[in-house]
């Protein structure tokens, strides 16, 4: 349907937000940061933490371990006032509602979908994939609902609310096309995000004093949700290898979906410290920048490696091994990094 | 080894370096059959159409290099570890184009004829409608990316022109890849070291 022809959303169209590295988690949780006028960088890069939660992870883009009971904005955003839950519709005869209801109110929802039907995305009628996108309009007379997804190829506009719901309510079956994203009901899940914004401006002191929680925690040992911080590094990466080693193609599976939000979360944060050392002459925070960059970048070798040997686990043990190493190095120099650029602060 | 025959000329300070053996992933497709490449896990590839044609010669930044052959079978290294020998000679520069499935960074092994070793730095941006995270050279950005089954609109695929360091004043004799799936090269060239004309000297 021509977008000309649709009313106008019931919010402004939101910012799209978006980084290479990032899943659909960040990016819808990023154009509503960027919709209150917060800068996403600041707020998503903000924490950073290792925490592996056995058992939890399931097979959506958008898996993240959350400690908080659902929360997957304090789990995000762990330094500002920034919270969500899921939601289901109450009412069959009318699963719309909330919906309509959210965005009478201004507020933007974050709606999960099956990527296979939705015209806009590479995957239409093809693969069925688990995906997050942001809803800001809904046109009951014109039969459109207006969406928000800054993932490649990035889209924003209407789309029929037949698609939607299709996509909304699909059981997401499993699909040999995709095996890290498929086989996950959607359930036409919802998140409400609340944004308690303004928030106070970032400076020296207030960074360094999150980037002193941030190394408190990896130096706590395995808290009751799941392991954490270094040692949980530790204790997860020669899992993985043992699983593997053994033939268990569920532990490369769920590294592929758990090593996402990990290797995004290293990505946001060490952009957020190089582009303040940058801004604020502080080459110290600058280099702790790039060395946080550097687990990103890490995560991608031992990430692909368990996904090219999906199919047979045991001959890509040794090299899950190597790179497991290889990213337990980055995460120890960065640690080091972010710990004397605090002192720099 | 390993240099390809033809130009550049003998003038050329760079020389191309075959990465034929090494090949073993088709990364590249034609629209007829998308179904072909598979460069990243999820079958992705690069449009043939959108790319020079099967070893066809290209400068980037002034860097020549061969193309590789394109719907001849596979036409990228994935890293594997790889080792490349080379004509043993005096190189500033490893110039590449190359690709990454997620932007990644690893050390490769510069191997010298006297017997030493190095490590150095390759760096590669992510492939999938990213900018050059590394400061790397877009040498190929294409319309749209090829998928198993379709061609996708609004996706570009990108291949990067890559460099690295050559830092020891040394023969080199050859390389070795990383060990990284993550991590493509579809083309080599070396970049000898430029004659210096005076010879060392200091303020007395």
């Amino acid at each position: 349907m021509p977008s000309e022809l649709a009313h106008r959303p019931a919010i402004v169209a939101p910012p799209l937000w978006y980084r290479d590295p990032i899943s659909c988690l960040q990016s819808t949780f990023g154009t509503v940061l960027a919709q209150h006028g917060e800068n996403p960088l600041f707020v998503l890069g903000a924490g950073w933490e290792f925490l592996y939660i056995p058992d939890d992870v399931r097979p959506e883009e958008f898996y993240y371990p959350c400690r908080y009971d659902g929360d997957l904005g304090r789990a995000l955003a762990p330094h500002h006032a920034l919270n969500s839950s899921w939601w289901r519709p109450a009412d069959q005869r009318d699963p719309l509602r909330e919906l309509r209801r959210a965005l009478s109110e201004q507020r933007l929802v974050i709606a999960a979908v099956d990527n296979f039907h939705l015209p806009f995305r590479p995957a239409f009628g093809d693969v069925h994939a688990a995906h997050l996108l942001v809803v800001h309009g809904l046109d009951d007379e014109l039969g459109l609902i207006h969406v928000t997804d800054a993932m490649p190829p990035a889209f924003q506009g209407p789309i029929p609310v037949e698609d939607f719901l299709r996509s909304w309510g699909s059981v997401n079956p499993q699909d040999e096309q995709d095996a890290f994203f498929s086989e996950s009901r959607i359930q036409q899940r919802c998140l409400s995000v609340t944004v308690d914004a303004p928030y106070p401006d970032l400076t020296r002191e207030r960074l360094a004093g999150w980037l002193r929680a941030n190394l408190t925690g990896f130096e706590q040992p395995d808290t009751p949700v799941g392991w954490g911080g270094s040692a949980g590094l530790d204790r997860y990466t020669r899992d993985l290898v043992s699983r593997a080693r053994a033939g268990e193609t569920g532990a490369l599976q769920s590294l592929y979906t758990f090593g996402w939000g990990m290797q995004a979360q290293a990505a946001l944060h060490g952009e957020l410290l190089r582009d303040r050392g940058a801004a604020w002459n502080c080459p110290g925070l600058a280099e702790a920048g790039r060395a946080v960059e550097g687990v990103a970048h890490a995560w991608t070798a031992l990430r692909m490696t368990g996904a090219h040997g999906f199919g047979a686990p045991a001959e890509v043990a040794d090299d899950l091994r190597w790179h497991a190493g290889v990213l337990r190095r980055r995460y120890a120099e960065a640690l080091a990094s972010v710990e004397r650029a605090v002192g720099e602060l | 080894m390993t240099a390809i025959p033809g130009p550049p000329t003998e003038e050329s300070p760079y020389d191309p370096v075959d990465l034929t053996p090494c090949f073993n992933n088709t990364g590249i497709s034609p629209a007829s059959d998308t179904g072909r490449g598979s460069f990243n896990v999820w079958g992705n590839s690069f449009p043939a159409e959108s790319l020079p044609s099967g070893r066809a010669p290209v400068t980037v930044d002034g860097v020549p290099f061969r193309f590789p052959p394109v719907g001849r079978g596979n036409d990228n290294v994935r890293c594997a570890g790889q080792f490349v020998p080379v004509e043993t000679g005096r190189f500033d520069w490893l110039h590449l184009l190359a690709a990454a499935e997620r932007r990644t960074e690893d050390t490769m092994a510069m191997h010298f004829e006297d017997g030493t070793v190095d490590p150095e730095w390759i760096r590669v941006s992510d492939f999938w409608a990213a900018p050059a995270r590394f400061g790397e050279t877009k040498a190929f950005e294409t319309p749209v990316m090829h998928y198993p089954h379709h061609v996708q609109q609004g996706v570009s695929a990108l291949l990067w022109a890559q460099r690295v360091p050559v830092t020891r004043r040394a023969d080199l004799k050859g390389f070795r890849l990383p060990r990284n799936v993550a991590l493509h090269i579809f083309a080599a060239t070396l970049q000898q070291t430029a004659v210096v004309a005076s010879e060392h000297s200091h303020a007395q």
